[in-house]
């Protein structure tokens, strides 16, 4: 990854980040920004960005004050806008190249699902920003999870597009007409067999009576492909986004084998730390000559970045471990990790089971176990009680699994949306490259 | 182990003590007369008999009931050392002396003797047999002579003799199976069984005995030797008394297998085999310990406790005084002696029954199973005993639902409780597989219709068997009757062991279904007609259900497998636990499921209306993702039902209705499907999917009023038009003419 390429993705592309109800007096206009990408932009283009989305925003809301304009299409470029939670608008500005037809509501659901990830780990970025009103605490938190979420793979293959990271190569690769037969914010299922499916609920049962009296919630997976859940359909499609980039056994290889590259990316993005400091106000420069996290940790801003590549491993008890959350002081075991649901607003802790291509992401709310204590024991509850049923399930799905070429249909290119239910299926992405005929059915 | 949600179930079971877990019921059956000199048993016929000087009287006791009246025949007077009657009942043997025995015909009232060489060998003894070659069968101290009789000559022709030195031999009927002991000590046994598959030679087989001292040798009594048959299985059961262990030993066919040891607790003990469970009396500490042999385990159910007498009170006896004095028997009454559980004169006779020599009481043994499950804690051990037990299918059936009921009552983790339903609905296919589950449907069938039930639809294992219930009577004695027992044994032993053990499944009768009835109810004998109904009768009439072609009684409570169908788990369990488990519901749910899985690794089907169980819950608790997971795999299989309570259940969500919707039109109900499209509005997209789906049920007002209350007069028009082009005549309907002129109203 050299930096022309990495000036190649900025030229492609704009995201930032800001929120209206900051900066508001003259002169105060950096405060705005929240974030923005590429952050080593002249902090005047950056203005220029934000102000123009502004002036939309503000222009589009005398007409139609609930939902202000979603996109500008401009000759050379398009601007989609999302408001992530009110008064956070996120725009993302791509350049219209000749072969290239952006699709728009992918474009949006890009930032939809960055901000519901984010949401997810975070908490919600008006709550951030009230916590810290000067800023430094949700610039940080952005800064890095976004960067996570785009920073480049340069391994990946084109055959693995299934990993939905954007930077593909060299180049930020964003969805557009020609080969993204998939539909964000969806679902992907395995189709079980009834008998199979008795198998997977009956173990679903017995992890959660593992938890006891709790109400706790479980995520099934098999390979990249969703199997049961008793998650809310909006958590449900969070969790999976992030099951599917992090911790899916295609994942976790992915991680193990791009170890040394996602470390160049780090740096890479630390280089780059350099805008952030400039309108980031005093705090910011206390993390200018980071290398790491750990002067954040100083000012207890714990910085999680749960998007990092190749964090998470497979320990020796079959749980997916990480030590992104960080460790405990006294010991060296990781902290468990934690994220927040949106339907009930509750912070549970994951805990990820893999045994092959299986893997069961179990939700115990934060309030009922005590501490690192209490999820070693419900762990091994968990080894107890469950590994066995967990053996038996994955030996009958891999049994009746067809393989990732599965559900493709010979000759067609299709994909299948399920707006209801938020479940999609699509032509396996091999095959997808190497059919040539064009006969995409697209129902949503 | 009974928790109160069971209660209404419950109120069937009589009080059970506690305290003990086998009980004898009062009253006995008497089976003194005046002037007896002794009682013997008749273990072929299961005959209790009772000698004065001149006559003999017998007692059935099986189906036992305490109420039977004797019939008597007259005898020649003279020493009796031994008497059983044939097994046709025509003909009884007396054993006179150790050198004769004398066969009287009862038709005709010929008697003759056999008689043997007093100077080398004299007669053990002699008991009938069911065998296709021989009928009766002398023990002698030179070994055994197998006799058929000649109906023609009348008497008795030698078909084969068995050269064996013997000292002493025991036998049972039960088992078909005679043991011979010889030896200096008796040590060495050998087996004949004479079954109505001919005659198997048992190898021979030498008893270890433990020494009391180095020189003493002793020597192995008859007393100390029982033969027992348990789920179709022979043991040879071996009192040591030195080591104060009773050594059990299976037969094979070709083998003798030592099993293991039961530790004894008293110098004298005896056994009982009630539905297939062993009962050790320990006869001097007054305890009873309780043996499941079914999986080779040596561990008694449960702790030793001493043996009950049910239903012995003052009041009790009163009223049997006066109702004995009604029916006009003249016996001694229980008031005036003392009932001695385990007294020096009890006689415990195979498999089941104790008599008190000395007051001439017979009791019949009974095992208490709400005690045994009371008192047991292992939840699946006991489930596994309660559905092998057949003699009280019934109630074993009522306690295994409480059981299970408690348990989720109790929240007992999921896995137990999916053990629960693992043993339940294993042992309810195996039932069915084996045709003893719908034993029960077919006696109630019969005492309802009385015709042969050929027609209807049964297992195909099973129909031969029913064919030779329904149609066949009883079959004359020989070897016909050998082939109605083989077929009651084989469906009706489930347990039979494909190892080749010598379970004699050819004539082997299975004690709880007792081919003996056959005999027993053999029309001319007074038979079981006067088996009063009653609740003290449900044993007897349980036992008796496969013979509900021969006598008509009312038989409708009664079983032969307590196996518990899904459908009985769904009424007697889920749907009782599902209101005290309104605030658990992912709990019940779960159980359910792990229900599901069970019933679907025994391809069981089940009940729609647990589906429609499911449904509400899952919706009450608003999880309905799940509910929508559930239904997309199928786990909740679709059916009418299930789609209308997902209709019902989906007012709060449209996702759910629409799963419903879906479901119906999956299941190719496009009338229902059509209505409801009505009812919601959709009368176009109803008339279109009627249109294609030529669905002509619904009635044409039902979308004209829909069509009118959208007050849209294109669309009223529309369907009017719809209407009149497709369904003939509709144009001079009355609906026609009002509409049209609605139609018009509103046009203009």
């Amino acid at each position: 990854m050299g930096v022309a390429s990495e000036k190649d993705a900025s030229e492609a592309m704009k995201l930032c980040v800001f929120d209206l109800r900051r900066g508001q007096t003259e002169g105060q206009e950096l405060d705005k920004i929240l974030f923005f990408y590429p952050a080593d932009l002249p902090l005047s283009t950056q203005l220029s960005v934000i102000g123009l989305s502004e002036g939309l925003v503000t222009f589009t809301r005398i007409f139609s004050p609930e939902a202000p304009c979603e996109v500008i299409e401009a000759e050379r470029h398009s601007h989609v806008f999302y408001e992530a939670e009110p008064d956070i608008w996120m725009v993302m500005v791509v350049e219209k190249e000749s072969e290239a037809i952006w699709r728009v509501d992918a474009l949006r659901r890009v930032l939809k699902e960055v901000h519901t990830l984010f949401v997810m780990f975070h908490g919600s970025a008006r709550a951030l920003v009230d916590r810290d009103p000067s800023g430094g605490l949700v610039r940080t938190h952005l800064y890095y999870f976004i960067m996570d979420f785009l920073s480049a793979f340069e391994k990946r293959s084109p055959l693995e597009y299934c990993c939905w990271d954007f930077s593909i190569g060299t180049k930020l690769q964003l969805p557009n007409f020609r080969d993204s037969l998939k539909e964000r914010g969806t679902l992907q299922m395995l189709t079980v067999g009834r008998e199979a499916a008795i198998e997977v609920q009956s173990l679903v049962a017995v992890l959660e009576s593992c938890a006891g009296d709790t109400l706790c919630y479980s995520l099934t997976m098999f390979q990249d492909l969703l199997v049961s859940t008793n998650l809310s359909p909006i958590d449900t499609v969070n969790l999976f986004t992030y099951a599917v980039l992090r911790l899916t056994p295609l994942a976790l290889s992915h991680g193990a084998s791009s170890w040394s590259h996602s470390r160049k990316a780090d740096t890479a993005c630390n280089t780059s730390t350099g805008a952030l400091l400039l309108n980031s106000g005093p705090a910011a420069e206390q993390y200018y000559n980071s290398s790491d996290a750990s002067p954040l940790l100083r000012h207890n801003y714990p910085l999680v970045r749960p998007l990092q590549h190749s964090k998470w491993s497979k320990g020796k008890d079959g749980f997916l471990t990480t030590d992104i959350w960080g460790r405990d002081v006294n010991s060296l075991v990781p902290t468990c990790p934690t994220i927040w649901l949106r339907q009930t607003e509750e912070k549970m802790y994951i805990l990820a089971y893999q045994h092959r291509g299986l893997t069961v992401i179990l939700l115990i709310p934060v309030s009922s176990v005590s501490g690192e204590q209490g999820i070693a024991m419900l762990k091994q509850q968990i080894l107890e009680n469950a590994s066995l049923k967990m053996l038996k399930v994955e030996e009958r799905l891999s049994r009746g699994w067809g393989g990732e070429n599965a559900y493709h249909v010979s000759g067609y290119r299709y994909l299948l949306v399920d707006g209801d239910r938020y479940i999609s299926r699509a032509s396996p992405p091999g095959k997808v490259t190497t059919l040539t005929k064009v006969s995409n059915f697209y129902f949503s | 182990m009974i928790g109160e949600a069971s209660s209404s179930s419950h109120s069937c079971f009589s009080g059970s003590n506690a305290l003990s877990h086998v009980y004898i019921q009062y009253p006995p059956l008497r089976c003194h007369v005046p002037g007896s000199r002794s009682l013997f048993y008749d273990d072929g016929n299961k005959l209790i008999l009772s000698l004065t000087s001149n006559q003999v009287f017998s007692w059935k006791t099986a189906p036992y009931d305490p109420n039977v009246a004797p019939s008597s025949d007259p005898i020649r007077e003279g020493p009796v050392l031994s008497i059983r009657y044939s097994l046709d009942l025509k003909l009884l043997g007396i054993q006179r002396s150790s050198h004769e025995i004398q066969i009287w015909n009862k038709e005709s009232g010929d008697t003759f003797s056999q008689k043997c060489r007093p100077e080398s060998e004299s007669i053990l003894g002699f008991f009938w047999t069911d065998s296709p070659t021989c009928d009766i069968v002398f023990v002698k101290t030179s070994g055994l002579e197998l006799y058929s009789y000649n109906n023609e000559s009348r008497n008795l022709h030698l078909v084969q003799t068995k050269k064996l030195s013997i000292s002493w031999y025991i036998y049972t009927h039960e088992s078909r199976l005679v043991v011979l002991a010889s030896g200096m000590q008796c040590k060495t046994l050998t087996g004949y069984q004479l079954s109505s598959a001919g005659i198997i030679r048992l190898p021979k087989f030498e008893i270890v005995m433990a020494k009391p001292q180095a020189n003493n040798n002793p020597s192995l009594a008859a007393e100390d030797v029982h033969i027992i048959t348990a789920y179709g299985r022979i043991y040879c059961l071996q009192f040591d008394r030195v080591a104060m262990l009773l050594h059990c030993y299976r037969f094979y066919r070709d083998a003798v297998v030592q099993q293991g040891s039961l530790p004894v607790y008293s110098n004298r003990i005896d056994v009982s085999v009630v539905d297939n469970v062993l009962l050790v009396h320990q006869v001097e500490a007054k305890v009873v310990i309780i043996y499941d042999l079914f999986a080779d385990s040596l561990s008694p159910i449960s702790a030793p406790l001493p043996l009950f007498l049910r239903g012995f009170s003052r009041a009790n006896i009163a009223s049997t005084q006066t109702a004995s004095k009604a029916s006009g028997t003249s016996e001694s009454d229980l008031s005036d002696t003392e009932v001695t559980i385990y007294g020096d004169q009890w006689d415990f006779l195979v498999p089941d029954l104790v008599c008190d020599i000395s007051n001439g009481y017979l009791w019949k043994i009974n095992l208490d199973l709400e005690a045994i499950s009371a008192s047991s804690s292992e939840v699946q051990l006991i489930l596994e005993f309660l559905q092998r037990r057949k003699l009280e299918a019934e109630k074993a059936k009522q306690l295994c639902l409480a059981i299970t009921r408690t348990i989720i009552l109790e929240r007992r983790p999921v896995p137990v409780v999916a053990m629960i339903m693992d043993v339940l609905l294993t042992a309810y296919s195996h039932a069915i597989k084996t045709g003893s589950y719908y034993k029960r449907i077919r006696a109630e069938e019969t005492s309802q219709s009385g015709a042969s039930n050929v027609n209807k639809p049964k297992p195909a294992v099973n129909d031969s068997t029913t064919g030779i219930d329904a149609s066949g009577k009883f079959i004359k004695q020989g070897s016909e009757s050998g082939t109605e027992n083989e077929s009651y044994t084989r469906s009706n032993v489930p347990t039979s062991d494909p190892d080749g053990s010598l379970i004699l499944n050819s004539s082997l009768p299975d004690p709880s279904i007792g081919s003996e009835r056959g005999y027993l109810l053999e029309p001319g004998t007074s038979g079981g007609e006067d088996l009063p109904a009653g609740p003290s009768q449900i044993l007897g009439s349980g036992n008796n259900q496969s013979n509900s072609n021969v006598s008509e009684r009312h038989q409708n409570q009664v079983t032969s497998s307590p196996a518990t169908s899904p459908a009985d788990l769904y009424s007697s369990v889920f749907a009782q636990v599902e209101e005290e488990m309104a605030r658990d519901g992912s709990y019940l749910v779960a159980i359910i499921v792990e229900f599901l899985r069970s019933a679907s690794l025994e391809k069981l089907k089940v009940h729609p209306s647990t589906y429609v169980l499911m449904v509400q819950i899952l919706a009450r608790d608003e999880r309905y993702a799940q509910l929508g997971t559930f239904i997309m795999n199928k786990i909740i299989e679709p059916s009418k039902e299930v789609a209308l309570q997902l209709l019902e259940s989906g007012r709060q969500n449209l996702q759910i209705r629409k799963l419903g919707l879906d479901m119906l039109r999956q299941l190719l109900l496009h009338h229902d499907y059509v209505l409801l499209l009505v009812q919601d509005g959709f009368y176009l997209e109803a008339l279109r999917y009627a249109r294609k789906n030529k669905v002509n049920t619904v009635r044409p007002s039902l979308f004209l009023e829909a069509a009118y209350a959208s007050k849209d007069p294109q669309h009223l028009a529309a369907v009017l038009r719809f209407f009149s082009d497709f369904i003939p005549g509709f144009s001079s309907s009355s609906d026609h003419h009002m509409y049209r002129r609605i139609a018009a109203e509103m046009a203009s």
